[in-house]
């Protein structure tokens, strides 16, 4: 439905106030008509642009404001407290390149993200398909609600858990592995579990969107085909791969886009479970040091704020750059019906 | 999956048909499934009102005790009130703010034929694309320009605008039938009156689903007020349990308490509204899909 002109020609009063020809403006093309509905476009305009007005200038101001102001900072030399604002060209980012800290934040968020696009595709699609059936009985939703509780859980909060059943001595975690006569592991406290330990934290809290996302996609896959399918005597994981996957893709694309751009941005959950107890976030020796935190600790823990925000510009274009690449592949690949 | 395979197996033996055997493996696994995302959420509880060596003690105890001195502990001795009223304002502000910014939006995109409706459209999609943490710096910089650090209102305004929301209320207001907008005007009631008493009331689903993702997003934010504030006075509920980890260092039963306080509300909202939330979130973010 668009809106037309041919809508009856009756202007609000309030809009006409004080004319002779309030709302019985005669119909036809008379120029008293022709007068109120121009009057009454001129008022709608003007209604219209009133309210949008609070929720484009929220977006303008906190949003695209900053989005321009960001790359004016990462040209500049700017501090809270420092006055002299001086233009610096690209010293920022020729900094920011000799630090390799920078490179290894940039290789653990990679690996962080690689492990972590995989891992949910796979898991959220198989929990899905074991939890489809369930969620449409009469009852169906608590199992839905179990697997997405996680999610609306406070990160921090949740943290602190994972952080206690992750705790090498007394933990969980290890006791679990122990009793499997696996090795106890330092998690937390260990440069190479440190991570994976987050990842588990990260997984348990979003794969609930995920899998509500794919149930939505399985839900759309017609019944008739699967019974057709069936029918003709097609083995599962042959219907699976030839009938379900491909008419998934659009939502298995949607899910690895998302779970690329939130892994990128990781930041919450790193932090509640590397800081804290255990010091400075992004450690132990800042192997779990993302993108994310070294903007944070270089903005608001070092105070510098330019460098921060050349990290920012140059995170900024690796998102971009990322979602373009997975719409690009999803061009070719994907099935849209 | 091995249903397969078990139901070949069992087709000669036994009383439990193949087709049974498969639904039990079914079963089984959907259980096992809720139950390994409910369990860390029993084991905050189970390790809160633990005795004071049964924390410690291998194997642990999964049976919850009720030793409840921990828990009173933090009750009596932490600001936890203070929190989580900061959090319930801060929320509750930008659930009522939302609510208003995207129905006026949502109304005239959905209702009004004026110039820019397109260009307005398309910046209000723009603003999902642009990568929040890349962002923090400069809004931070916005922020103290316009003299808001440390404050309720940055907490709040940032957030009084959604996507989602006037997506949601200009989908919602364009499947009104016309008749009633143009009854409306020749009747003479004015835009915001006709929003107010007419199209909000009917828009009451939409209404509850912004309402019910905004105050969810809203009361977990924990980067935004850890960067924007410092006063303890402002600050929500996840902040200040990040304040906690360092008092309660390595007290587990103290620290999970505060857990437990901060989790309850949010929880308590979710096993009520649980249909609604599910089904709003599916709905938002396969709608994005489409």
């Amino acid at each position: 439905m668009t809106v037309s002109s041919t809508r009856a020609p009756a202007a609000p009063p309030e809009l006409v106030a004080g004319s002779s020809f309030g709302e019985r403006a005669p119909r036809g093309q008379s120029p008293a008509h022709k007068l109120a509905e121009r009057a009454r476009r001129l008022g709608d305009r003007l209604v219209a642009y009133g309210l949008l007005l609070p929720a484009i200038a929220i977006f303008v101001v906190f949003f695209f404001v900053p989005a321009g102001y960001l790359l004016y900072i990462s040209f500049y030399h700017w501090g809270i407290l420092s006055s002299a604002t001086q233009f610096v060209g690209l010293t920022n980012f020729r900094r920011l390149f000799a630090q390799p800290l920078f490179f290894q934040a940039l290789t653990t968020t990679a690996y962080y993200t690689l492990v972590m696009i995989p891992a949910t595709v796979f898991l959220a699609l198989g929990i899905a398909l074991v939890l489809k059936e369930a969620v449409t009985g009469r009852r169906g939703g608590v199992w839905r609600a179990a697997v997405f509780l996680p999610h609306v859980t406070p990160v921090v909060a949740t943290s602190i858990i994972w952080v206690w059943i992750f705790n090498p001595q007394f933990g969980l975690a290890n006791y679990v592995l122990t009793s499997l006569h696996l090795p106890a592991l330092g998690w937390l406290d260990s440069t190479q579990w440190a991570l994976p330990a987050v990842m588990i934290d990260s997984l348990w809290h979003s794969l609930g969107l995920y899998v509500i996302i794919f149930l939505a996609g399985l839900a759309n896959v017609p019944r008739e085909i699967l019974e057709v399918a069936q029918l003709d005597g097609a083995k599962r994981h042959r219907v699976f791969h030839r009938i379900v996957w491909p008419l998934l893709s659009p939502t298995t694309f949607f899910v690895t886009l998302l779970a690329t751009v939130n892994s990128w941005q990781a930041f919450s959950q790193i932090f509640a479970m590397t800081g804290g107890p255990h010091g400075g976030a992004g450690g132990p020796a800042f192997a779990t040091t993302t993108d994310a935190l070294l903007v944070y600790e270089t903005a608001f823990i070092y105070d510098h704020f330019s460098l921060a925000a050349a990290m920012s510009v140059i995170l900024f274009l690796i998102i971009l750059f990322l979602t373009f690449i997975q719409k690009w592949i999803s061009d070719r690949v994907v099935f849209y019906r | 999956m091995n249903v397969p395979l078990a139901r070949r197996g069992a087709r000669r033996s036994g009383p439990v048909s193949p087709a049974g055997l498969g639904r039990i493996l079914r079963w089984a696994l959907v259980v096992a499934i809720s139950v390994l995302f409910a369990f860390p959420l029993y084991w905050v509880v189970v390790t809160a009102f633990n005795t004071h060596n049964g924390v410690f003690s291998i194997p642990p105890r999964f049976v919850p005790a009720f030793h409840t001195d921990a828990f009173l502990y933090v009750l009596e001795h932490t600001n936890w009130l203070h929190y989580m009223l900061n959090t319930f304002l801060i929320a509750g502000s930008t659930v009522l703010l939302v609510i208003a910014t995207s129905a006026a939006a949502g109304f005239a995109l959905a209702e009004l034929s004026f110039r820019g409706r397109g260009f307005f459209l398309f910046m209000i999609l723009a603003v999902i694309m642009l990568p929040a943490q890349a962002l923090l710096i400069p809004q931070y910089a916005v922020a103290l320009h316009l003299h808001l650090l440390d404050s309720y209102a940055i907490q709040i305004i940032p957030f009084g605008a959604s996507t989602f929301g006037v997506v949601l209320f200009r989908q919602f207001f364009k499947s009104l039938p016309r008749e009633f907008w143009e009854v409306a005007r020749l009747e003479g009631v004015g835009h915001l009156r006709y929003i107010w008493r007419v199209a909000l009331p009917l828009a009451r689903p939409a209404v509850a689903t912004v309402a019910l993702l905004t105050f969810i997003t809203s009361w977990n934010q924990f980067q935004w007020p850890l960067i924007m504030t410092v006063s303890h006075s402002v600050q929500p509920i996840e902040v200040a349990l990040s304040h906690y980890m360092q008092t309660f260092e390595a007290n587990w039963r103290k620290l999970t308490s505060a857990v437990v306080l901060a989790l309850l509300p949010i929880v308590a909202l979710f096993l009520l509204l649980q249909r609604y939330i599910v089904d709003g979130v599916a709905g938002r973010d396969s709608g994005v899909n489409t």
